[in-house]
């Protein structure tokens, strides 16, 4: 019965999608204050039942220049663009080639990554893209009658 | 299948760390909370019942969590089961909430009556002296104070308090810590602070004066004087900047790994300051070797191949034209990061526009996700144009 019932709901919901969506981004950007150029990767965390990945660029260009990422490890410059999975990782791909515990810490510690809100969206947090829809990164006071 | 990815889950993150993570708000849901909230008895808010949950769901996430953990009203403490862990808690809300996320967007916009005196109150971030005493008020005192339950005053109410307000706030105090009529002491909640206390009684007092002061007014807009006419109303607030991961609105603060993680304002402390992005100069720190990020992913010792050529970009427009400078950007990059991929390595052969940067392209791969945002104009446009100044000149 529950089950039934979010369904429908879920369809309502998806009638009304492009202004829902907008009111989710905004309303989503309200209370989220995360650092400028951190990335949440959610390409299969959610389906997998693990909380999504939360990647800290702060944190890693004051250890490693963007070449050693971008240019020897291969990692496009795309949110979500580089279809990672554990399998690559432990196979000493993508993050793989520095959390391996020889560099940084291992994968072991799964919870340190995967620290996002489950459900949060793949995207770059406080991108332009992200900030035009809602300035300063605060809900826009709602329109008034 | 859905409870065999729980128990793998529940598995992994207990391997890893003994914290309990729970996977499955609707599995929580459906062994504890559907006794009350699956039919709705004892006036538990139901599964899926948008007008029920709506105005629940204004007062705040944490606000649930809390009544949630602590109880409320008929409502127990963890739903009257203790072995549930905060996280499984949390997650039964989440699922109970996104039962009716939908819906109640749906609901509010087509309609959007209610009191205008609680509203904009509500919707508005207040300044940072009330900021405590709103959430004290949303987290306790709001489960009567809403809507005027077992006959309490209701918020913003001005026949019940102007003349309470004139005789002191004291008493008011006094009545909010030792309970009044069918007030309990400390609205219930024996973990508020006296400051917490004082606080919400506080906040609950300007929203009585601020309603007073546009009660006259049509139920329409004139939000509270004193919030309408901040500075920077749209920007973030300097104390909203830099968070412990816990605080930041990503992370989720039930995950123990979250806790482990550093603080940014504690690695950005030594850094040269800017005004955007993280608010970091990294261009600076890296010259002033206040960092020294590898070049190469085990050698310590591996220096970049910097090449100091600026290119300069002629603009249309009154714009300054842009400098280009490969020193810096090779200080950090591989050439073949951008080259050719992202830019064509020919003068003259890359179209570039501001609104192809703001979309992400070109400059704006990193330009306004990591490396410095659009909104510092003049670190790129740098060179004045000589023709625009002499052209000025001779036209008076």
């Amino acid at each position: 019965m529950p089950e039934r019932f979010f369904k429908g709901i879920r369809a309502t919901a998806l009638a009304a999608a492009a202004g829902i969506a907008l009111a989710l981004a905004v309303a989503g950007a309200d209370d989220a204050r995360a650092e400028y150029g951190d990335v949440v990767i959610n390409n299969f965390s959610d389906a997998a039942g693990m909380r999504p990945v939360v990647f800290p660029h702060w944190f890693h260009r004051i250890r490693f220049r963007c070449k050693v990422c971008h240019a020897d490890l291969g990692f496009k410059f795309q949110a979500g663009g580089n279809q990672i999975n554990m399998v690559k990782i432990i196979d000493g791909e993508f993050c793989g080639a520095c959390h391996n515990g020889e560099i940084a810490w291992s994968v072991e510690n799964c919870n340190l990554c995967h620290s996002a809100k489950p459900g949060t969206p793949t995207q770059v947090h406080e991108s332009t893209v992200q900030r035009l829809v809602a300035p300063g990164g605060v809900q826009p006071a709602p329109a008034r009658k | 299948m859905r409870t065999r990815i729980a128990l793998i889950a529940a598995l992994a993150a207990g391997l890893a760390s003994g914290g309990a993570y729970a996977a499955d708000g609707k599995t929580v849901f459906g062994s504890t909370c559907v006794a009350c909230h699956g039919s709705g008895i004892a006036g538990a808010p139901k599964l899926g019942d948008a007008a029920a949950w709506g105005p629940r769901i204004k007062t705040g996430i944490p606000a649930l969590y809390n009544s949630a953990l602590n109880g409320k009203a008929a409502m127990p403490a963890r739903g009257g089961n203790p072995s549930l862990s905060d996280a499984d808690v949390k997650a039964a809300v989440d699922y109970m909430v996104g039962s009716v996320a939908g819906g109640v967007r749906q609901q509010g916009a087509a309609a959007p009556a209610k009191p205008a005196e609680v509203r904009p109150a509500e919707k508005k971030s207040a300044p940072a002296t009330a900021a405590d005493g709103r959430s004290v008020y949303h987290g306790t005192c709001s489960g009567c104070h809403t809507d005027g339950k077992e006959g309490s005053p209701v918020l913003g109410d001005r026949t019940f308090w102007i003349p309470r307000i004139k005789a002191g706030k004291d008493a008011l105090y006094a009545s909010a810590n030792k309970g009044k009529g069918k007030m309990p002491p400390r609205g219930g909640n024996n973990a508020l602070s006296e400051a917490d206390l004082k606080a919400a009684v506080d906040y609950m007092v300007l929203q009585a004066i601020q309603s007073s002061q546009t009660a006259a007014a049509v139920p329409a807009p004139a939000a509270p004087a004193a919030e309408a006419n901040t500075f920077n109303r749209l920007l973030r607030a300097a104390g909203k900047r830099n968070l412990p991961p816990a605080d930041d609105g990503i992370h989720d603060a039930a995950n123990d790994g979250t806790h482990l993680l550093q603080p940014p304002a504690q690695a950005f402390t030594v850094f040269p300051k800017s005004t955007a992005g993280n608010g970091v100069n990294w261009v600076e720190s890296l010259s002033q070797k206040k960092i020294a990020p590898r070049y190469d992913r085990k050698d310590p010792a591996a220096a970049p191949v910097v090449m100091d050529l600026n290119i300069v970009r002629e603009v249309k427009g009154s714009m300054p034209d842009v400098v280009y400078p490969h020193k810096q950007h090779t200080e950090w990059l591989d050439c073949s990061n951008c080259h050719p991929a992202i830019f064509i390595p020919q003068k003259g052969a890359n179209q570039i526009s501001m609104a192809s940067i703001i979309l992400g392209q070109k400059c704006g791969v990193c330009h306004g996700k990591v490396a410095f945002p659009v909104s510092e104009c003049r670190l790129c446009h740098s060179k004045k144009k000589e023709t625009a100044v002499s052209q000025a000149g001779t036209g008076k």
